[in-house]
């Protein structure tokens, strides 16, 4: 009621223009600015027209005209732009207008129409709830389609990391597992199907992404992470996720991640127990800081053998899915230098500080890549080792 | 009173307990004190040399004992010691 009466009063003093009217006027010069939201605008907006929500509005319209230029002003129908209007009324420009209607009618009456660079028809649509939310934006959807994410496993973490990240744009999902698809799998890693129990893990993972999302990249390979492949395969990404199941690889991935200066979105689950944290490029902490090596084989069963709730590696991977487009957007405060723990019986998240080891053999300054290790042998002969020195 | 926080992992050599309460001025006593009553679950955190085992955290105060003063750190009453061994379950 207030707002109409508001609207109302508005309509009384401020100049309104027909969609035709003002296409003349911006042919001929005159300023016309569009204060939708930026996920509006990925739907069109008039070509010729700049860009400047209403929040920005007072910061930068002086960029675009001084306060004795004639400045128009289209919104979706017409209140915000009434509304606009009015608070450059104030900052005392005199010849404000706005579009009636607003694009809407500009649309269904034929006017030239333009879309912001970096966004196409199916974007526009796909992503509107994400292009709307200002720390995105078109901006942010078009790091997320320049985004080149490698997904370490396609199981319990990978499959929710999997999942969302295709949804949300991500360009280019490498997924690398050399694994097929068990009925015991499914009740976590849901970007597979019951009906494509056998098949490789890497191929039924892409066709359920590609399903989701067409528009983007999606590549398998179906290998077993080593020593030999891990760099040419790294090479190829920006961002990689540990979603692995086992020792040798997290930290082969530790490590090539140190070597190749990509950061490690990291994501572990036991149990009822999960943990996440994003190690930086170049470390500092990196993985090894942390645990600077495995444990005994009998002192760590991997998933298969331990158990663990399938909504507690959904949860986590989901996180690493958040860390991934944080870092690939800028937006937000990435989980370096911290590790969260969630307690799926207690439904409890706690955050820890982790800092970087100094005497860590891979990311301290200035230490030389020590090379790869092979662990698989590493950990059995450890076991033995460490009894007979340490024990 | 210190707590100690066990993992999941640790929970059956500890009988079943989450959390372990006992008297000691250091993370050291405190561990200790865990190895009396629990020999094992004590020796899944530390060597037999009494050296923290390299895939495992000890957390004080949210912090990394390495960050204080390691197994020296100082504990008050009503402090708690987070264990934290690594997993990789995926
Ligand atoms: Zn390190």
């Amino acid at each position: 009621m207030v707002l109409d009466k508001r609207l109302a009063e508005l309509r009384d003093r401020i100049q309104q223009l027909s969609p035709a009217k003002a296409h003349e006027r911006l042919v001929a010069g005159a300023v016309l600015i569009d204060v939708r939201d930026p996920g509006e605008l990925a739907q069109g907006m008039p070509a010729g027209a700049h860009a400047l929500s209403r929040d920005e509005l007072e910061m930068r319209i002086d960029q675009l005209a001084p306060p004795e230029a004639p400045v128009m002003l289209i919104c979706a129908s017409g209140p915000r732009s009434l509304l606009a209007a009015d608070t450059l009324a104030r900052l005392g420009y005199e010849q404000v207008a706005v579009v009636t209607g607003g694009m809407q009618r500009w649309k269904r009456e034929g006017l030239p129409c333009t879309r912001p660079e970096g966004i196409d028809d199916d974007g526009a649509e796909r992503y509107a709830r994400q292009l709307n939310l200002p720390e995105i934006g078109i901006e942010g959807q078009a790091k997320l389609a320049d985004a080149r994410v490698l997904l370490v496993g396609a199981g319990g973490l990978g499959s929710p990391a999997a999942l969302y990240l295709a949804a949300a744009g991500i360009g280019t999902i490498g997924l690398v597992d050399d694994d097929r698809v068990d009925r015991s799998n499914l009740h976590r890693q849901v970007v597979h199907r019951d009906d494509r129990v056998g098949t490789p893990k890497t191929d039924s993972a892409r066709a359920t992404l590609e399903a989701l999302n067409p528009n983007i990249d999606v590549r398998t390979h179906q290998v077993r992470l080593n020593s030999d492949n891990v760099e040419e395969i790294f090479s190829n990404y920006r961002i990689i996720v540990d979603g692995s199941d086992n020792f040798p690889t997290r930290y082969l991935v530790n490590d090539a991640c140190i070597r190749l200066g990509l950061p490690n979105v990291y994501g572990a689950v036991q149990r009822f127990e999960g943990r996440v944290s994003v190690f930086a490029a170049g470390g500092r902490p990196c993985y090894r800081c942390l645990f600077s090596e495995p444990p005994d084989p009998e002192f760590a069963p991997s998933c298969s053998e331990a158990g663990v709730l399938g909504v507690v590696p959904g949860v986590i991977g989901l996180l690493q899915a958040l860390e991934v487009i944080k870092l690939a957007t800028g937006v937000g405060e990435p989980l370096i230098g911290r590790l969260l723990l969630f307690d799926a019986l207690g439904t409890r998240m706690r955050e820890l500080a982790l800092g970087p080891d100094p005497g860590c053999r891979y990311c301290a300054d200035d230490r030389e890549f020590p090379g790869y290790v092979d662990y698989a042998e590493f950990c059995s002969g450890r076991a033995s080792q460490d009894l007979e020195t340490n024990d | 009173m210190i707590k100690i926080e066990l993992p999941d992992a640790l929970r059956s050599l500890a009988g079943g307990a989450r959390e372990i309460a006992v008297e000691a001025g250091s993370v050291s006593e405190a561990l200790d004190e865990l190895g009396r009553l629990y020999p094992e679950a004590r020796l899944r955190i530390l060597t037999r040399g009494g050296q923290v085992r390299p895939h495992v955290n000890l957390f004080v105060r949210e912090r990394d004992i390495r960050a204080h003063d390691g197994l020296n750190t100082v504990l008050e009453d009503g402090d708690s010691l987070l264990v934290v061994p690594s997993v990789a379950g995926g």
